[in-house]
């Protein structure tokens, strides 16, 4: 089944999220070649903050790094992937393309919203394109990324 | 100037970071071909570290059997982990992490449990507080994993 023109505009959310400070630590184990939790790792987050967590400034609330938009802002992309509506066949979609732009960074006790749209539902040769733009809020109505995230699947 | 990161996996014990001492220098200088390195392992546990750390908890990164059924030869790692790596990757140059504007890529290879994964990456413009970086991600077969990863930054300094 081939991805419909007619979904286009269609759009998810909004999703409200918490950005906790254990949440943004985990995900910089996780990436960070460490292990995430408070159980079996070797060595407190705070012994061994990666340097790019330290980002050079040492008051207020920990700065997320950038790559924390893929916990907070994929909901909609995720949600439109699996929407029955759409009727993706998950099993043959990937992941196939990715862009942030980076606006408002997110420090821990942030309040994310973000909602999304999509933005391109084009068949082309025996792939399916399904593309989501998101944007997130913070609390003060700030934007803080907008992320176009793009699933393929093969037919 | 070349600057390498290589992280270990590592489920046993902390491996080292070496953090940059550009990260601590109060200005930085970003110069047109300047290049910079961030490895990767992805040991066994990194799909299901990533998975409790993002939320995505998708079958086919956690369970061996959905893998080799969707045609891998077991999990496949979250496009979004490999597409942290290169956000991390763009920040260990940058030094801020604030400075990053926009990033994009494409998944062109799945990755698995396994890979090694080497982002080199090139200062390709500087204007001003503004650069360019483009990015190459390579397995250990030198396949490429992204393709057309571009960065875009503005240099803190020249920032209000």
């Amino acid at each position: 089944m081939s991805v419909d023109r007619r979904h286009l505009g269609r759009r998810y959310g909004p999703y409200r999220f918490e950005a906790g400070r254990e949440s943004i630590l985990d995900f910089a184990a996780a990436t960070g070649g460490r292990v995430p939790g408070r159980v079996f790792q070797n060595a407190p987050p705070a012994a061994s903050p990666p340097p790019h967590l330290a980002g050079g400034d040492g008051a207020g609330p920990l700065l997320a790094p950038p790559s924390y938009a893929a916990v907070f802002a994929i909901q909609p992309f995720a949600t439109a992937c699996a929407d029955p509506e759409i009727g993706l066949n998950v099993l043959r979609l990937v992941h196939g393309e990715q862009a942030f732009e980076f606006h408002e960074p997110v420090r821990a006790g942030d309040t994310l919203v973000t909602t999304g749209t999509i933005t391109r539902a084009q068949e082309r040769g025996n792939l399916d394109f399904l593309e989501v733009t998101t944007e997130t809020v913070n609390q003060h109505g700030r934007l803080v990324v907008r992320g176009v995230w793009t699933a393929i699947v093969r037919n | 100037m070349t600057r390498r990161v290589v992280v270990p996996a590592c489920t046993a014990a902390a491996p080292r970071v070496k953090a940059s001492a550009r990260e601590r220098e109060p200005m930085r200088r970003f110069t047109v071909g300047d290049t910079f390195e961030w490895v990767r392992e992805v040991d066994p546990y990194r799909p299901v570290y990533y998975a409790g750390a993002s939320g995505d908890y998708n079958p086919i990164h956690i369970d061996q059997v959905v893998g080799r059924a969707a045609g891998y030869d077991g999990v496949i790692l979250q496009g979004m982990c490999t597409f942290s790596w290169l956000t991390d990757a763009c920040v260990s140059y940058l030094g801020d992490p604030t400075s990053l504007k926009r990033l994009r890529a494409r998944f062109t290879k799945p990755v698995q449990v396994g890979d090694v994964i080497r982002f080199q990456g090139r200062c390709v413009a500087v204007d001003g507080p503004r650069i360019r970086l483009e990015i190459e991600a390579t397995n250990q077969a030198g396949e490429e994993v992204l393709k057309g990863a571009v960065a875009d930054a503005v240099a803190a300094e020249a920032r209000s």
